[in-house]
């Protein structure tokens, strides 16, 4: 078989295949999050296994080259629906988290529920010396646009 | 072979494609499910024309990695003033290795020192280059960086699944020789139940079937089962030696039920793409003996430790103010020429300020990058080649290490070894990065001890290396979707005035570092014919 048909038998795969991978079959290891939209992690432990990455373990942000912003005091954490957009599509080269668990894998993302999404937002609204006000919900999460093909574009 | 097959989970199409991914470097798993998964082949032809090049007309270039210095060189050469701003204070960018006495910093600010023995290395970008690499392997002949092979498969090698096989590694050659002996044996059945005499010629069926028992070590009954043909290529319970004890001992081919439940037959296919099929090259000595090679070459041209602050074009040219490094209390300096060839990677250039139009601008903006891991394991003896018969080569597991890949060089060396000992991307590489360096390296211990349980004893030092942490790339490469690449990706390599950008996420070969060098060439090409128009007018 040729390399191309090969890639175009499965390219056909991609719709179904994020649904396993909580076989991280390294599973057992409490440490890791299952890939299959990171089971039910809540908004401490997706900024923990994630968001820290590159934002660091305070909010503190971080400066090379570029820089990665500050979310401690952070004022753009204002408006929730700034924050809960930026999570849901990504900017300037932060992966997007509201792609689809099929899609999310094709860039190597990871995908959020909207339910995540809130969670992590009011998370991080609410620590690092944040204090801004209003809990954010799954269902406003879910009326918000959400990146790629059969998104609510 | 069980005929349970409920009691085990079976193996799923993601694990498949995660297979493929940790198989692939780069971006092959991503196009191999986009709509953009052709196996294009390197269009490069030969040493790029530049003749013609304006009197005094100057270049200034972004970047001191595989494509900035690709461009400076091919500029200089044609007779532009070249000059070339980069952030770190070494050539190469993620052309880069990693050995004993080096330092790392990532963002976030904890420091390692590689503590390596002398010619140990890894490589924490790119690792291999393909043969059909022609750009990058013609900068290597051109600038004398020797070469060595490179191995994607190694039958002796691991494929490991967690779950199968009470946790215990299996040989490539085993995985690979009975799926494929299998799969003959039950196609010669077919054949032989006149089952294909519709589609398949009588005399086809013969050769048919003759191809089956060549293709998957049949017997003489079209059977695949233990005896001398079957461990010719799985290998035997006992070789055939010399004198006495010369006799060999066939081995037991795994049943195929346990081949399918087990999903190691995912990894069968690992050298096969168009990417990682033989011969593949990696430079000897590390592959950062290409940027390294680049940055003599290029000498004083390159001024280091230089980081753009803003990029402002006019009529006339282009200025580009920068800090130095060394000196951070100073102001900022500026560089300008006529051109600029930018090839600062996306999420940091996204966030200088560059006076370029709106559809540039949200090109930049529209690329998320890849988060991956590697980590460099230094063990006290090279006990997979001792103790396991593995030369080189790439062990595959479902753990999040995801790869164990064991040096192509130095074979049968006395003292210490390093592997790389992990390679991860997705989900994993965001928790990993998540961690701290010398977490990372204490889980890629404990994951790989699952598979080579000298590890523990064995370990001496290692080295974590998250892309995301990277403070001069903040990424990997350039993810592009299907749907990313059609609204911007012409936006993006389109020359705004007078500033072009390169770089892999200007490319159709994402995540290779061919992908910046034809981008360089392709993007020079075109700036050549603006400045010989612009210099025929004036």
């Amino acid at each position: 078989m040729s390399p191309r048909s090969r890639r175009i038998a499965l390219g056909s795969l991609g719709a179904v295949a994020l649904v396993a991978a909580a076989a991280l079959s390294a599973g057992n290891d409490a440490a890791f999050t299952s890939t299959a939209g990171l089971g039910d992690a809540d908004g401490a432990q997706i900024y923990s296994h994630i968001c820290q990455g590159c934002h660091m373990a305070q909010g503190q942000g971080a400066v090379g080259a570029g820089y990665y912003p500050e979310l401690a005091g952070d004022r753009s954490l204002a408006s929730w629906r700034y924050i809960a957009l930026t999570v849901l599509d990504g900017r300037n080269g932060m992966p997007p988290f509201g792609l689809p668990s099929s899609q999310a894998w094709e860039i190597r993302a990871a995908h959020l529920s909207d339910a995540q999404v809130a969670d992590v937002v009011n998370y991080v609204r609410t620590h690092f010396g944040n204090h801004y006000q209003g809990t954010v919900s799954a269902a406003q999460v879910a009326a918000l646009p959400h990146p790629g093909i059969g998104g609510a574009h | 072979m069980t005929a349970d097959n409920t009691a085990r989970p079976i193996p799923t199409r993601r694990d498949l494609l995660r297979m493929i991914g940790l198989t692939a470097g780069g971006a092959a798993m991503y196009q191999a499910m986009s709509a953009l998964g052709f196996a294009a082949e390197s269009p490069y032809r030969g040493p790029i024309d530049l003749r013609g090049a304006p009197r005094g007309a100057s270049v200034l270039i972004l970047g001191a990695g595989m494509a900035g210095m690709t461009a400076a060189y091919e500029l200089r050469n044609a007779g532009y003033h070249v000059q070339v701003l980069e952030y770190n204070p070494r050539a190469g960018g993620r052309n880069w290795s990693l050995r004993g006495g080096d330092v790392y910093t990532e963002l976030g600010g904890a420091t390692q020192h590689c503590r390596f023995d002398d010619g140990l290395y890894i490589n924490p970008g790119p690792w291999r280059i393909p043969y059909h690499h022609r750009g990058l392997l013609g900068y290597c002949r051109r600038l004398g960086v020797a070469l060595e092979a490179f191995v994607q498969v190694n039958y002796n090698a691991y494929l490991h699944s967690s779950s199968a096989f009470g946790g215990r590694p299996r040989r490539y050659r085993e995985i690979k020789g009975d799926y494929q002996g299998h799969v003959a044996e039950l196609l010669a059945k077919v054949v032989r139940q006149s089952a294909l005499d519709v589609s398949v010629s009588k005399e086809d069926q013969e050769r048919l079937l003759e191809s089956l028992r060549d293709w998957g070590a049949l017997d003489g009954n079209y059977a695949y089962t233990a005896g001398e043909p079957s461990s010719r290529r799985r290998g035997y319970e006992k070789n055939p030696g010399g004198g006495l004890s010369a006799r060999p001992v066939p081995s037991n081919p795994i049943g195929l039920s346990d081949i399918l439940e087990s999903g190691l037959w995912q990894g069968v296919a690992a050298g096969d793409d168009f990417d990682m099929q033989t011969t593949l090259f990696e430079p000897v000595g590390g592959m950062g003996r290409i940027g390294e090679a680049f940055g003599r070459e290029l000498g004083s041209i390159i001024r280091y430790d230089a980081k753009v602050v803003s990029i402002h074009q006019d009529a006339a040219g282009v200025s580009v103010a920068y800090q130095d490094r060394t000196n951070p209390g100073s102001g900022h300096l500026t560089a300008r020429a006529d051109w600029c060839v930018c090839t600062i990677p996306l999420p940091i250039l996204a966030e200088i300020p560059m006076n370029v139009g709106a559809p540039m601008r949200a090109a930049i903006a529209a690329v998320p990058y890849a988060a991956a891991v590697k980590v460099g394991l230094q063990f006290k003896r090279r006990f997979w080649e001792e103790d396991e018969a593995i030369y080189g080569g790439i062990t595959y597991t479902d753990l999040p290490i995801t790869n164990i890949g064991y040096p192509n060089t130095g074979y049968q060396s006395p003292g210490k070894g390093v592997l790389l000992g992990a390679y991860i991307w997705g989900l994993n590489a965001m928790e990993f990065t998540a961690m701290a360096p010398q977490e990372r390296v204490q889980r890629a211990v404990d994951y790989g001890a699952r598979i080579h349980p000298q590890y523990h004893h064995e370990f001496d030092n290692g080295i974590a290396v998250a892309w995301h942490r990277s403070p001069f790339t903040m990424g990997c490469f350039g993810m592009w979707s299907p749907e990313s690449r059609a609204r911007h990706y012409d936006d993006l390599c389109r020359i705004d005035g007078r500033i072009a950008l390169a770089g892999e996420h200007a490319s159709y070969i994402g995540g290779w570092q061919e992908g910046a060098v034809t981008s360089a060439l392709d993007a020079i090409s075109r700036l050549h014919r603006l400045a010989v128009a612009q210099g025929e007018k004036a």
